[in-house]
């Protein structure tokens, strides 16, 4: 796995979490983006992200940890 | 002018009332009350304000004009059009005399004839006698008229004091002006100002020495302000100003109606043909688009069609280190299918995609997708707009249901207060633009919210004029701070919010708080406060206001938010759903539209359909044959990003030059280098072709029968002009290449294609090939709901039942000016280019912009002591690249500017990829960057200048491919 592709991940990721936690909950906006990943994300993309949240995930906001726990 | 035939096109039952081929004189009355005259014998009822002249052309009397067109105001200089009515004196001018209830006119008898032949005396006694020779000959209005007035004879002879040896200048590369045989009929003049906006020519002195002048006595067009338009050649009745291809060539014989393939307004033209080849293109009057204007790329523009470096024969190779070999069609289509189904068995099926073409017709993408969702069975299909208008689909869906402009272009000529978002119409909508320009003449006021002070702002004869200025990546604060105005004063409108819309009280509540205020924020616009509440206040207060924006507003980490909040003020303010209002995205290619209708996005089947929604996907398997993945795909920077990491491995590219159009190039060249198959169909070798393995000869606009569709929804016809240059269209090598992978596909023709769409979509289920030649064009969505297609949408409701609001915080762009990188550069396009240039450097508009140049304002040039022409070295963290300086008080001090147009500049070598955060929308917009002098090319430029030779090396073109280049 490319150390770049994980950044651009991890960066878009966190970008999605910040444009939608405007008042929100962590879990509010973890719905969101969990959502989001659905419906715009190939499965590879989110596949990588579990797979680096599995690892730890250091990169990731507890948003983000949030949203990806929840993808099915 | 001649009057020509199009049985494709006219004819057919539904039809205007009025023939669009004819030239009733001037334009007709809006009015709708009625009025009942009587002209040589004939009664007729024709609307309160026409004028005598077109009342007569009505009834078919014609009567004889110079100086009157129907696109533009009487002038009544020639006389000509001279007749006689009953109660008065002498003979007025039908053109400039409007009908009255109960006239009685006459337009025929002895005195009149006498009078008509007088004044063509004269004005054939200063004309040179070279009719046979003229280019003009069989279309000049001065030859028709002298034929109809009957002239015989000149009495005052042609040795008198004359202006036949006036000076010919041809500095415009499309166009001459050969005064001697001008007739001063001004209409030149009037077409620059009336219906181009421009300005450009006057009148110049009195009585006899009185001449067309553009500007100052010694300049010539090109000097001028003159922008190339071709209004005034179109207009000009004599062959004083005339196209040089047809002197060149001689007059075209016959012509077809089709669209223009360059920018979004999608304006449909005459070509007009000598056989197979176009001699010129005429913008059609019938064109609901354009109605018969046009600008400089799609009038003149064209010769790249058959420009000598098309490349007409299939080519292959097995390594980009390779020379390439041309092969049969078969041959190729052989190689690409075992390609791809050998990677995909190598490596999944998730390893191949395609990107298909927002320049090429819908039928053909429509099948680049099918192709790749059917046969490749995967969903990784995207399209360039995903560089440019993702962001538009996301937020406008989002909001108000629909992912398109609300209105018709001709809507503005209702709108009072019109505001203009990122988008430099001037330059990239030239021909909307000019529509704009007429009503801000007619006195609509104008707000631009734009870092650079663009063309529009400087149109001629406007009263009111608001520029905010905001720093690059603060729309979202400005948008925000607009709306806090509007609601906070109490300007909102409180019945349409309350009928039309959902969510507005949590909007209100979070718009409403301190920090969106312009006071707060101008510490994030750089945008003086009060500025702010007068423009928002203006907006609020319109009886009809009307949002247009453009890739300033998408191409940004926050596009999507953007959009949003675009909607939000239009949703607060009423200002949707009737004609004069709305949100209109300005798209960018001709058929960026089209190519998102037509299910381009890796998540949407084409109509906007979730490709997870089970039963919209049904329809699909069920039609195609197949079983369709149910996850969305891989989006171009995820296919590059898995390209690196070796995952993704085969790409089939229609129609696109994403290496010199995507941000970060050399991210894309290592992407694009770690493929083991490329498989790009152009009508050139572009960039992108550099790094391919197959290459399959593309067709252009000319050679295929398709449909467009503009900004406006409207479908339009492309229709086919002459034959392939390489056999086939497009749409055939698709449906070629699918057969070669083992998934059928058998149209005969593209009309077969768009039934298939009308079945599968519904806002198109009643569109087909037969409406269109009825209708001219359609507005989608045309179904059982709306027939005839939906001009202006969102009338009575959305699709999503009420509009909504989105709660839109501003996030400062990541991309941020900092000590090491102190300058925002942000990039766009200017008129005589368009997009990565591969069709408009192959033209003589190469004579208006030879390089991209970099921007700069005074104040910053002086700090870093660059003068204009210097070299200089721009940086990011992205990467670097070499350009001229041009200084320039467009831009605000802290903000440079560059185009892409040609592919050495390396402008995307220094974009970066930070993106849209809903759609990956490139932030080709906000770039912080360092300049400074430098003397030498950058080291990509190097890099590129050998590796782009080396590839020509590998490039040996057969002889045979010689083909002659028209249009110049
Ligand atoms: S080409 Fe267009 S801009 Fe130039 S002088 Fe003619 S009408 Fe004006
Ligand atoms: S150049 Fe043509 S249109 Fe202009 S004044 Fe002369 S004759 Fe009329
Ligand atoms: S480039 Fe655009 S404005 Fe110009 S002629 Fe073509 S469609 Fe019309
Ligand atoms: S056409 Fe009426 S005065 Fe020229």
């Amino acid at each position: 796995m490319s150390g770049t592709q994980i950044k651009n991940l991890v960066s878009m990721l966190n970008q999605i979490a910040n444009n939608n936690n405007y008042k929100k909950t962590d879990e509010e906006t973890a719905k969101i983006v969990a959502n989001h990943l659905q419906k715009f994300w190939a499965p590879s993309m989110r596949n990588k992200m579990t797979k680096y949240l599995a690892d730890d995930g250091p990169e990731l906001t507890n948003v983000s940890k949030l949203a990806l726990a929840q993808l099915k | 002018m001649v009057n020509y035939y199009n049985p494709a096109t006219e004819g057919t039952s539904n039809q205007p009332k009025f023939d669009v081929n004819k030239d009733y004189g001037t334009p007709a009355s809006k009015s709708t009350e009625t009025v009942c005259i009587e002209i040589d014998g004939v009664t007729l009822t024709v609307a309160e304000g026409t004028s005598v002249l077109r009342a007569a052309s009505m009834a078919d009397i014609n009567i004889p004009k110079l100086c009157a067109s129907d696109n533009l105001k009487a002038f009544g200089s020639c006389r000509l059009c001279a007749v006689q009515i009953t109660g008065m004196r002498g003979y007025p001018a039908s053109c400039t005399t409007p009908v009255k209830e109960g006239m009685v006119v006459t337009t025929q008898n002895n005195d009149i004839a006498k009078l008509r032949r007088n004044i063509m005396e004269l004005y054939i006694s200063d004309h040179p006698l070279d009719c046979l020779t003229c280019s003009s000959n069989g279309d000049c209005e001065l030859q028709d008229v002298a034929g109809a007035v009957g002239l015989r004879e000149v009495r005052y002879g042609f040795d008198g004091d004359n202006h036949l040896d006036a000076k010919i200048d041809d500095s415009n590369p499309y166009f001459t002006f050969e005064p001697s045989k001008c007739i001063t009929c001004s209409r030149c003049v009037r077409a620059c100002e009336e219906v181009q906006g421009t300005f450009a020519l006057t009148i110049e002195g009195r009585g006899f020495a009185s001449k067309v002048s553009a500007g100052t006595s010694d300049e010539n067009f090109m000097s001028s302000d003159c922008v190339s338009c071709g209004a005034c050649v179109q207009a000009c009745p004599t062959a004083t100003l005339m196209e040089k291809s047809v002197i060149e060539k001689g007059q075209p014989e016959h012509s077809i109606i089709t669209t223009c393939a360059y920018c979004g307004v999608g304006c449909s033209f005459k070509a007009e043909m000598k056989g197979e080849e176009v001699i010129r293109m005429v913008p059609y009057k019938g064109g609901k688009a354009n109605q018969g204007h046009s600008c400089v790329k799609g009038r003149f523009a064209f010769g790249y069609a058959t420009h000598k470096d098309r490349v007409t024969e299939p080519m292959v190779r097995d390594s980009i280190d390779e020379e390439w070999r041309v092969v049969s069609w078969d041959e190729a289509l052989a190689f690409s299918a075992n390609k791809i189904k050998n990677i995909q068995a190598k490596y999944g099926r998730e390893s191949v995609g395609g990107i298909t073409s927002s320049r090429c017709t819908n039928e053909e993408t429509y099948l680049v997708q099918k192709l790749i969702r059917a046969a490749f069975g995967n969903n990784n299909t995207d399209t360039c707009a995903r560089v440019c208008h993702s962001p538009t689909g996301y937020g406008l869906k989002a909001t108000i249901g629909e992912s398109a402009g609300t209105q018709t272009f001709e809507s503005v000529m209702k709108s009072d207060v019109i505001m203009v978002i990122g988008a430099n119409p001037t330059d990239a909508h030239p021909v909307f633009a000019s529509l704009l320009r007429k009503r801000l003449r007619e006195g609509a006021e104008l707000i631009v919210v734009d870092p650079r002070t663009i063309d529009l702002l400087n149109t001629a004869h406007i009263n009111a004029n608001h520029h905010l200025p905001l720093k690059p990546g603060t729309n979202v604060a400005m948008i925000n701070a607009i709306a806090h105005v509007v609601i906070s004063e109490g300007l909102e409108d409180k019945n349409f919010i309350e009928k039309r819309t959902d969510e507005y009280n949590a909007w209100r509540e979070f718009i409403l708080d301190e920090v969106n205020s312009p006071e707060a924020m101008e510490s994030i616009t750089t945008v003086n406060a009060e500025q702010i509440r007068i423009a928002a206040r203006a907006f609020a207060k319109a009886k009809n206001g009307a949002i247009y924006y453009g890739l300033g507003v998408t191409e940004h980490s926050q596009g999507s938010t953007m959009v949003m909040g675009i909607a939000n003020l239009a949703l607060a303010t009423g200002n949707i759903g009737r004609e004069g209002v709305g949100i209109n995205p300005l798209r960018g290619q001709n058929n960026v539209q089209g190519s998102c209708d037509m299910g381009s996005f890796p998540q949407e089947l084409p109509g906007y359909q979730h490709v997870s929604d089970d039963l919209l996907r049904g329809k699909f398997e069920k039609n195609w044959g197949v079983t369709l993945d149910n996850e969305p795909g891989l989006r171009i920077p995820n296919m590059f990003d898995a390209a690196i990491e070796g995952t993704f491995k085969a790409m089939y590219v229609q129609g696109e030059d994403i290496l010199q159009s995507d941000p970060n190039t050399q991210h894309v060249q290592a992407a694009l280098s770690s493929l083991e198959c490329l498989i790009v169909q152009d009508i050139f070798l572009n960039e992108t072709a550099l790094y391919a393995h197959v290459f399959l000869p593309g067709s252009s606009f000319l050679e295929k029968d398709g449909t467009f569709t503009n900004a406006e929804r409207r479908i339009n016809r492309v229709r086919k002009v002459m034959k392939p240059l390489a056999k086939y269209a497009d749409w055939e090598v698709t449906q070629k290449l699918s057969n070669a992978l083992g998934y059928p596909m058998n149209y005969e023709h593209p009309s077969e294609i768009m039934d298939e769409i009308a079945s599968l979509v519904p806002s198109f289920s009643q569109v087909s090939y037969k409406k269109l030649e009825e209708q001219g064009s359609i507005q989608w969505p045309c179904n059982e709901e709306f027939p005839d297609g939906s001009p202006i949408m969102h009338v009575e409701s959305f699709p999503i039942g009420n509009g909504r609001f989105a709660i839109t915080p501003y996030l400062a762009s990541e991309d941020r000016a900092n000590k090491r990188f102190p300058l925002l550069l942000t990039t766009g396009r200017i008129l005589s280019q368009y997009n990565v240039g591969a069709q408009t450097r192959r033209t003589a508009n190469q004579t208006w912009h030879k390089e991209d140049v970099l921007e700069i304002h005074p104040n910053d040039a002086d700090e870093r002591g660059i003068n204009d022409g210097d070299w200089l070295g721009i940086t990011s963290r992205a990467g670097d690249t070499v350009l001229k300086a041009k200084v320039s008080e467009r831009m605000q001090s802290g903000v440079v500017f560059t185009t892409f147009h040609h592919p050495i500049s390396g402008a995307n070598v220094i974009t970066t990829d930070s993106s849209d955060w809903a759609t990956n929308c490139p932030e080709y917009k906000v770039t912080a960057v360092q300049v400074e002098k430098v003397t030498s090319p950058s080291d990509w430029q190097t890099r590129y200048k050998k590796f782009s030779a080396q590839q020509k090396e590998h490039f040996k073109r057969s002889p045979k491919k010689e083909k002659t280049t028209i249009g110049r």
